[in-house]
C-alpha cells in the first residue's frame, strides 16, 4: 500500500514544473560555480607552489644558522570547492624561528592580497545547496497537506484503511527522493569536473569526506522538507501556508545568521585579560632581558654591548615585536656576517659564548611565554569565535555549515592542524639545530669558515587530519541535524494524526 | 484606477504576509540603528584621535624645513562616513590609511626624501570568526525588500486569474492598463507602509542620539537613496507582475520568481565578479615587493657607478637630484602597482552591473560615502594632497633667498623654521558631485531595467486571454 501511495506522491512530484526548474537551477549554479571555484583554487596551488620553491631556495642561500629561519607554507585544501571555510582567508605563509611559538594570527598570505576584491565573497558548493535547495524543500512541502486538505483529496485518501503515519512517510520518502535527484546530479556534476582537472588530486579519503558532505546535504534538506510540511500541516490554506514557509525561510537563511553576526560583533576580545596576559609575557621577557643584560655585565668583556664591537659584512639586529591584540611579544635578535674582519678575532669567542648562552635561554622564555600566550588566546580570541558559531546553529544553516566545514576540514581546526603542525616543526628544527651544536658555533654568526650546510634540515610536511578526525568533528552537528529532522517528524505525526479532515 | 489601487491595499492589509513583511522590517531596520549607535561613535574617535596625532607629528617637524621635505606628511586617514548605516560597503576590508613618510634605503649616510605608501592591510587574515554579510540598508534593501516584493505581487494577476475575479474586474468598462496600473499602486503602497515605517524608526532612533549629528549633506544623501529604494522596489513589482501575467498559475509564477531573485540577487553578483576577477590578476604583493626592491638596489648601484663610493663626498646638487629621483621612481612604482589592483576591482564590479541588486549596492556605497568608490575618492584627496605639500616645501624654500634651493638635503634647504599653522594639512572631503557623476551611469542602467520590465509587464497583462 505504501509503495502506492510512494509511486503516486513521486509521480504529482516529479511532474511539476517546480521540480524541473529545481534541477535546471541547480546544475546550472554547480557547475558555473564549480568551474570558476576550481579556477580559483588552480591559482591559489600554483602560487602554492611557486612560494614552496622561493622559501626552499632561499633558506638554501642563508649562510649562517642564525639567518636561517625557514618559512613553510599552507597548501590549499581542494576541498574549499566544497565548503571553503576559512581555507581561504587566513594566512598562509609562516616563519618559523626558534624566538617566539608561531600561531595562525602570525602567518601572512602569499597570494590574491587585491584589498579591492575583498568585498566579493566567493560562493561555494555547499552555499548553493543551502540556498536553493532550501528554498525548493519549501516549495516542495507547503501544499503537501494544505494543498490536499483544500482540493478534498486528502479525506478522499484517508476514506482507505490505511493508517495517517504511512501516508504522511509516502508524502516524506517520496519528496526526498525528488529533492535528492538534483542534489546528487549537480554534485555529480561537480565531481566529474573536478576528478577531470588534472591540478586537483582527490585521495581515497577525500571521497569519504565528500560522502560526509553529501549525508549531511541530505540532513539538511530534509529539514527544511519537514518544517515546510510542519507548516502544511498547521495550516488550512496553501496561501497561508506558502506565505509561512517563505518567510520562515528568508528569517533562518537570510536573516538570522547576518542578523546575530552582526549583533555580537562589537562585544570582541574580552580586553582586561588580554591586557593582563600580555603584561604579563612582557614581564617574563623582561626577567630575560634582565638576565641577559646580567650575562653581559659579569662575562669578561667589558660593557653590555652584545655586538661585542665586531663589524665587518654583516649586521647585528635587536628587536622587541609586539601586537597587544594577539599578544604577540617576543625577543629577536640576529647577528650575521659574511665576512668577518682579522682585528674581531679575538672577540668571537666572546660572542659565541654570548649565544651559547642566548639561544637555549630565548627557546626556554619563549615557550615559557607561549604557555601564557597559548591560554589566552584560548579565552579570548578562539572561544569569542567559538560561541558566534555555536549561536548560528540556531538556525540549521549553521549547523549545515558547521557540519561541512568540518567534513572539508577548512573549519577552525582543520586550519589550526596546520599550525599544529607547523609548532612541531619549529621543535624538529631546533632539535637539528642543538644536534648540530649551532647555537655555540662560529657558523651562527658568521660564514667565513664555509656557509652551512642546510641539506640535511628535515623537511616540513603537512597531512590533512585522517577522515576519523574529520568524522569526529562533524558529527555533532550532524547528529543536531537528525535529531531536528526527528523532532519535527515527531511533532507534524502527532498534529497530522489529531488533525480533522 | 484609485479605486482598485485601494482594492488592492486593502487586501494586502489585512493578509499575513504584510503583517510578517511588517516584523521583518522593523526588527532589521531597528538593529541597523543600534548597532550604528554602538559602532559608530569609537569609530569616530578612533579616527579623531589617528589625524590629530598625525597633526601633531607634522606640527613637530616644523623646527626646520628640511625635515618637513624628508619626514613627509605622516599617515593621512580616511574620515568615516557618517551614513555608514546605509552601506557599509567594504569599508571593514579597505585599508583606513596612505601614509607619506621616509621608509627607504640610505645612500651615503642620506635620509631619503619622503613617498607616498598605500599599505596592503588585510585585516580579515586574523579574522577566525565565521563569515558574515553586513546588516546594513544595502542588504536589508537588496536581499529582504525585493524578497518581499516578489511575495506581494508573485499572485496579483495569476492569484485573480485563478479565482476568476479577474474577468469580473475586466467586464467593467476600464482600460486594461489603468487595472494594471492600480495593481502596481496597491502593491507599491503596501510594501512602502512598512517599509517607510522601519526607516522612520530607524532614522529616529539615529538622529536622536548625541552621538551622530547629521548635516544636511547628509540628510539629501538620504533622500537621494530613498528614490533609489523606491526605483529598486518598483523594479521587482514589475518583475512580479510581468512573471504573474506571463505564467498564469501562481504555484509556477511564484517558482519562477524566486529563480530569478535566487540568481540575480544571490549568485550573479558574486559569480561573475569571481570570473570578472579572474583576468588581468595584478602581481602578488610579495613579488611587488622584491621588484621594489630591485628597483631600490639598482638606482642604488646606478649612483655608485657614476660618482664612486661613499667616501668621496659627492656635491649638494648631484645628491639633491639623486634622493628626489628615487622618492620619484618608488611613488611611481607604487601607484602603478595600486592603479594595477583598483583596475582589477574595476574589472569585478563592472560585470555584475547585469545585476540590479549589483547596482544598487554600487549606487548605495556612492551615496553613502563607503566602499570602493569612495576609497577611489580618498586616493584622489591624498595624491592631491601629496602635490600641495610638495609644493609648500618648494615655495616656502624659495621665498629664502640663503637657501640653496636643492630640496632634500640638509645644507640645500632654507634653515628657517616653518610656522606650524602655514604647513598644509590633509582633509579628506567627499564631493557630493563627484558622487553624482560616478553613479549616473548606474542609475540610467537602473531605470532601464525598470522600463524594460514595466512595458514587459504592460505588454503580458494587455495580451493576456482571460
Amino acid at each position: 500500500m505504501i509503495t502506492t501511495l510512494i509511486g503516486r506522491e513521486l509521480l504529482n512530484n516529479l511532474m511539476t514544473f517546480r521540480f524541473a526548474a529545481a534541477l535546471f537551477i541547480t546544475l546550472l549554479l554547480v557547475v558555473a560555480n564549480t568551474v570558476v571555484l576550481i579556477k580559483d583554487y588552480e591559482q591559489r596551488l600554483e602560487s602554492y607552489n611557486a612560494s614552496v620553491k622561493t622559501h626552499h631556495q632561499e633558506i638554501r642561500e642563508k649562510q649562517t644558522y642564525s639567518a636561517g629561519e625557514v618559512e613553510v607554507d599552507r597548501p590549499p585544501n581542494p576541498l574549499s570547492i566544497f565548503n571553503v571555510g576559512l581555507d581561504k582567508r587566513l594566512g598562509n605563509e609562516i616563519w618559523i624561528s626558534h624566538n617566539y611559538v608561531p600561531t595562525l594570527w602570525e602567518a601572512r598570505m602569499n597570494a590574491s592580497d587585491n584589498p579591492y576584491l575583498n568585498i566579493l565573497s566567493s560562493i561555494d558548493i555547499v552555499f548553493i545547496f543551502e540556498v536553493v535547495l532550501s528554498l525548493m524543500a519549501l516549495l516542495f512541502a507547503y501544499d503537501a497537506l494544505a494543498g490536499e486538505r483544500e482540493q478534498g483529496t486528502l479525506r478522499l485518501v484517508l476514506t482507505h484503511p490505511i493508517r495517517r503515519g504511512h501516508i504522511l512517510l509516502a508524502k516524506y520518502i517520496s519528496a526526498m527522493l525528488c529533492l535528492l535527484v538534483p542534489l546528487l546530479l549537480s554534485l555529480l556534476f561537480a565531481l566529474i569536473l573536478l576528478t577531470t582537472t588534472t591540478s586537483i588530486s582527490l585521495e581515497a579519503d577525500d571521497f569519504l569526506r565528500i560522502g560526509g558532505i553529501v549525508l549531511t546535504s541530505i540532513a539538511y534538506l530534509s529539514v527544511f522538507y519537514l518544517i515546510g510540511l510542519l507548516i502544511s500541516a498547521v495550516t488550512q490554506r496553501t496561501g497561508t501556508a506558502l506565505m509561512l514557509a517563505m518567510f520562515v525561510w528568508g528569517a533562518l537563511v537570510l536573516v538570522y545568521p547576518n542578523l546575530i553576526l552582526a549583533a555580537i560583533r562589537s562585544s570582541d576580545i574580552p580586553q582586561a585579560k588580554a591586557v593582563s596576559t600580555f603584561n604579563q609575557i612582557k614581564q617574563v621577557w623582561d626577567e630575560f632581558d634582565r638576565e641577559r643584560k646580567q650575562y653581559l655585565a659579569t662575562d669578561d668583556f667589558p660593557g653590555e654591548d652584545p655586538t661585542f664591537n665586531i663589524n665587518g659584512m654583516g649586521f647585528f639586529y635587536e628587536h622587541f615585536p609586539e601586537d597587544p591584540l594577539t599578544l604577540l611579544y617576543f625577543y629577536y635578535s640576529m647577528m650575521t656576517f659574511g665576512e668577518l674582519d682579522e682585528k674581531f678575532e679575538r672577540e668571537v669567542p666572546h660572542a659565541q659564548n654570548y649565544f651559547r648562552f642566548l639561544i637555549p635561554s630565548t627557546i626556554k622564555t619563549a615557550e615559557r611565554a607561549w604557555l601564557l600566550r597559548k591560554q589566552a588566546l584560548e579565552d579570548t580570541l578562539v572561544r569569542k569565535s567559538n560561541m558566534k558559531r555555536t549561536l548560528l546553529k540556531l538556525s540549521p544553516v549553521g549547523m549545515y555549515d558547521a557540519a561541512t566545514q568540518a567534513w572539508a576540514g577548512t573549519d577552525l581546526k582543520g586550519v589550526r592542524d596546520f599550525f599544529n603542525a607547523v609548532r612541531q616543526y619549529r621543535q624538529t628544527v631546533i632539535d637539528y639545530l642543538d644536534s648540530k651544536n649551532a647555537f655555540a658555533s662560529r657558523k651562527w654568526f658568521a660564514a667565513d669558515e664555509g656557509a652551512v650546510d642546510w641539506s640535511t634540515l628535515p623537511a616540513f610536511s603537512f597531512k590533512r587530519s585522517g577522515i576519523e578526525t574529520n568524522a569526529k568533528r562533524a558529527l555533532p552537528d550532524l547528529l543536531l541535524l537528525l535529531t531536528v529532522n526527528l523532532l519535527l517528524f515527531m511533532i507534524i505525526f502527532l498534529i497530522f494524526i489529531k488533525s480533522e479532515v | 484606477m484609485w479605486h482598485i489601487a485601494k482594492r488592492e491595499l486593502y487586501d494586502n492589509l489585512n493578509s499575513l504576509r504584510f503583517a510578517l513583511a511588517t516584523v521583518l522590517l522593523l526588527a532589521l531596520m531597528l538593529t541597523n540603528a543600534v548597532l550604528y549607535l554602538r559602532e559608530h561613535p569609537k569609530r569616530t574617535q578612533a579616527y579623531h584621535n589617528a589625524a590629530a596625532d598625525a597633526v601633531k607629528t607634522l606640527e613637530s617637524r616644523s623646527t626646520n624645513l628640511y625635515s618637513l621635505a624628508t619626514g613627509g606628511p605622516g599617515d593621512l586617514h580616511k574620515s568615516p562616513s557618517p551614513l555608514r548605516f546605509c552601506a557599509e560597503g567594504d569599508e571593514a576590508f579597505l585599508p583606513t590609511r596612505a601614509s607619506g613618510a621616509n621608509y627607504g634605503q640610505r645612500i651615503a649616510n642620506m635620509p631619503p626624501v619622503w613617498r607616498l605608501f598605500y599599505p596592503q592591510e588585510t585585516p580579515n587574515l586574523r579574522n577566525i570568526r565565521p563569515d558574515f554579510t553586513t546588516l546594513d540598508w544595502a542588504f536589508i534593501i537588496g536581499y529582504v525588500l525585493s524578497f518581499v516584493a516578489l511575495l506581494f505581487t508573485f499572485d496579483s494577476i495569476s492569484g485573480e486569474l485563478e479565482r476568476g475575479t479577474l474577468r469580473l474586474t475586466l467586464a467593467n468598462p476600464i482600460p486594461r492598463h489603468i487595472v494594471l496600473v492600480g495593481k502596481f499602486l496597491g502593491a507599491f503602497i503596501s510594501i512602502n507602509i512598512p517599509f517607510a515605517v522601519a526607516v522612520l524608526m530607524n532614522l529616529l532612533l539615529i538622529s536622536s542620539s548625541d552621538a551622530v549629528q547629521l548635516n544636511a549633506e547628509a540628510w539629501g544623501r538620504l533622500g537621494i537613496l530613498y528614490g533609489i529604494i523606491i526605483l529598486y522596489t518598483c523594479l521587482f513589482i514589475a518583475l512580479g507582475l510581468l512573471i504573474s501575467a506571463a505564467v498564469r498559475e501562481s504555484g509556477v509564477s511564484l517558482v519562477v520568481l524566486l529563480l530569478i531573485w535566487v540568481s540575480f540577487v544571490i549568485f550573479i553578483p558574486n559569480t561573475l565578479a569571481s570570473i570578472g576577477s579572474c583576468t588581468a590578476v595584478p602581481i602578488a604583493y610579495m613579488e611587488f615587493w622584491t621588484q621594489r626592491m630591485q628597483l631600490a638596489d639598482e638606482a642604488r648601484a646606478a649612483y655608485r657607478n657614476k660618482y664612486g663610493d661613499s667616501q668621496a663626498t659627492p656635491s649638494v646638487h648631484v645628491l639633491g637630484e639623486y634622493v628626489t629621483t628615487e622618492a620619484e621612481e618608488y611613488e611611481r612604482f607604487n601607484e602603478a602597482y595600486l592603479k594595477q589592483q583598483i583596475a582589477q576591482g574595476k574589472r569585478a564590479r563592472a560585470i555584475t552591473r547585469i545585476s540590479p541588486t549589483a547596482i544598487v549596492q554600487r549606487l548605495f556605497e556612492s551615496f553613502a560615502g563607503t566602499g570602493f568608490e569612495r576609497h577611489l575618492q580618498f586616493i584622489e584627496n591624498v595624491q592631491r594632497y601629496a602635490r600641495e605639500y610638495r609644493e609648500f616645501v618648494v615655495d616656502t624654500d624659495r621665498a629664502d633667498p640663503a637657501s640653496l634651493h636643492v630640496v632634500g638635503i640638509r645644507e640645500g634647504m632654507s634653515q628657517k623654521p616653518v610656522s606650524p599653522e602655514a604647513i598644509p594639512k590633509f582633509k579628506d572631503t567627499l564631493s557630493l558631485n563627484r558622487d553624482f557623476n560616478t553613479a549616473a551611469a548606474d542609475l540610467l542602467l537602473l531605470v532601464l531595467f525598470l522600463t524594460v520590465l514595466a512595458s514587459g509587464a504592460y505588454l503580458a497583462f494587455v495580451q493576456l486571454e482571460i
